[in-house]
């Protein structure tokens, strides 16, 4: 139960730098507020107003108080536990709702001090050319669907913006690479005009499948892959396909045949950007076909070629809890 | 959190792996809290994507546009098929008055976001450069779970990229500092991990600096 404690003038409520997770009301008398401000440095004393909840935000993100709560003439206060606190605040919404306000406003007010230091270029962009230059990048790594997404959603806001023609065609250009319309790719240099086509011919296939396995139709999209593994056209997409052909095994659940494709892939191409994904893949067949020993050396594996800050790393540890918690 | 959503289902949004949830740059206005499926995070810088961060099922994004129509700070992408529930400001409060475990889940979310601002506000003080790069690692390993506080060694799994970005420097200034800390045997450098020696060392360094800088002012 919150309990309600007296205070006398010039009593410290806690100190700057203490830990603790209470969380106090004004209820009577008046209590200040003591701290640097992180800018300017200068001493600032904040009273708090009867009523006022105060400690909060140390004491819910359990760091030390960042200001030291001073006395000024005799006062009384209730004093939550964070859990007492929460149990309180579950049951008046509106006190939760205020306090989001007071903290978004607080948090946007740090993020523009921050800004205001660092004077690197990619901060301060203004938000019609970053959101055209987002589409660009997508557009030039090949993830049209992505690309498409930022161009319509520039042409949304800025329907006469600076780049809208330029988003226009690259929004159909994306359309075209997606759909296969017959676009010509925007610059592969150094290729002749039949390459050119070829190379858009497989992209063009490629991506239709991707969209197929995205629809979760493998055997279409396995059909697919077979066909630009088989064509050999281009080096790049017949390593990606590779990949994807290995995916769709998985989805049609043939785990025997699945195990069997991504060891010959990595014989292949022991190099293949998705190697790791290929054999947590791996892993999950054996799982599937019961090896769960089996499948949890294959996401060791993963784990030590990654390292901690790397999806694939992640991908793998989970699965790995995931097979030892089946015991 | 055990919460019983079931009287949001309106609100329910699915999104497909590889679409884009909102773009950095698009002005937002709705908020998202995941019910199945991955996000991942992403900042475009230049011609690199750089991973921020993966959310899990149960995980708000997008917060922030909770009080005014900011431009998104990050690119949200679903990884796998996504199912979230899509809030804005004006159903915002029934889902509160239904569900105040969310608010409060926001709350906490909000005093951490706070400080973790004001910490790296505090780096950004520094007016020396070597100090800023030491402080880096030093509000790195307060965030860093260790088996043993007294051990003086801690790897990071940080870059000489992320480091740059932390201290608010350049590329180049970043890989000048560090290969000056690694000459002197203080920092050791590896493709995805620096280790540094004795991070006490690094603490008194920047408590020294800290304390030469407010006698200047």
């Amino acid at each position: 139960m919150p309990k309600a404690l007296k205070y006398h003038a010039n009593s410290v409520v806690y100190f700057k730098g203490d830990t603790n997770d209470r969380i106090y009301i004004l209820q009577s008398g008046k209590v200040s507020l003591n701290y640097n401000d992180i800018e300017t440095g200068q001493d600032i004393h904040e009273l708090i107003n009867t009523g006022e909840f105060f400690g909060v935000k140390s004491a819910l993100g359990r760091y030390p108080r960042e200001e030291t709560a001073v006395v000024l003439s005799d006062a009384t206060m209730v004093i939550f536990s964070v859990p007492e606190f929460e149990q309180f605040a579950m049951q008046n919404t509106r006190i939760i709702m205020k306090m989001l306000k007071v903290f978004s406003n607080q948090l946007r007010r740090m993020h523009k001090q921050v800004r205001n230091l660092i004077s690197s270029s990619s901060d301060g962009i203004d938000p019609e050319e970053g959101l055209f230059k987002i589409g660009q990048y997508y557009m030039n790594v090949g993830k049209y669907h992505q690309a498409l997404y930022a161009f319509r959603r520039y042409i949304t806001y800025y329907p006469s913006g600076n780049y809208s023609s330029e988003a226009t065609g690259m929004i159909d250009q994306a359309e075209q690479r997606l759909q296969g319309g017959g676009g010509t790719p925007p610059s592969p240099r150094n290729t002749t005009k039949e390459a050119q086509e070829e190379l858009s011919e497989t992209a063009k296939k490629y991506y239709n499948a991707v969209s197929l396995y995205s629809q979760e139709n493998y055997s279409a999209a396995l059909k697919e892959f077979q066909e630009i593994i088989k064509a050999q056209q281009s080096d790049e997409y017949v390593a990606k396909s590779h990949f994807e052909y290995g995916r769709c095994l998985l989805g049609l659940e043939k785990y025997q045949e699945c195990i069997q494709h991504f060891s010959q892939m990595i014989k292949h191409y022991p190099k293949h950007p998705d190697l790791r994904d290929a054999l947590i893949y791996v892993g999950q067949c054996n799982e599937k076909l019961g090896e769960n020993e089996r499948a949890k050396s294959f996401y060791k594996k993963v784990i030590a070629m990654s390292s901690e800050n790397e999806v694939v790393y992640r991908k793998a540890k989970r699965a790995l809890r995931q097979v030892e918690d089946k015991k | 959190m055990n919460v019983d959503l079931s009287m949001f289902e309106r609100f329910a949004v699915t999104f497909q792996p590889g679409d884009i949830i909102f773009c950095e740059y698009e002005p937002g206005d709705n908020f998202y809290l995941i019910q199945s499926g991955r996000v991942q995070i992403v900042k475009i810088l230049g011609d690199i994507e750089k991973n921020i961060d993966i959310l899990y099922p149960g995980e708000i994004f997008g917060e922030m546009a909770i009080l005014e129509e900011a431009p998104r700070s990050a690119t949200v992408v679903a990884i796998d098929k996504v199912k979230a529930l899509e809030f804005n400001r004006e159903n915002f409060e029934v889902l509160m008055k239904g569900n105040p475990q969310i608010a409060l889940k926001l709350l906490r979310l909000f005093t951490k976001r706070i400080y973790d601002q004001k910490r790296r506000f505090m780096t950004l003080t520094l007016s020396n450069v070597e100090a800023r790069v030491a402080d880096v690692f030093l509000m790195l390993a307060e965030n860093q779970v260790v088996e043993d506080p007294d051990e003086d060694e801690r790897t990071f799994s940080a870059t000489v990229e992320d480091v740059a970005h932390w201290a608010g420097i350049s590329y180049g200034e970043s890989k000048k500092v560090l290969n000056h800390f690694a000459g002197q045997r203080r920092v050791e450098i590896y493709q995805d991990k620096i280790v540094v020696k004795n991070i006490n060392d690094f603490q008194r360094f920047v408590n020294s600096q800290r304390k030469k800088q407010k006698g200047e002012d």
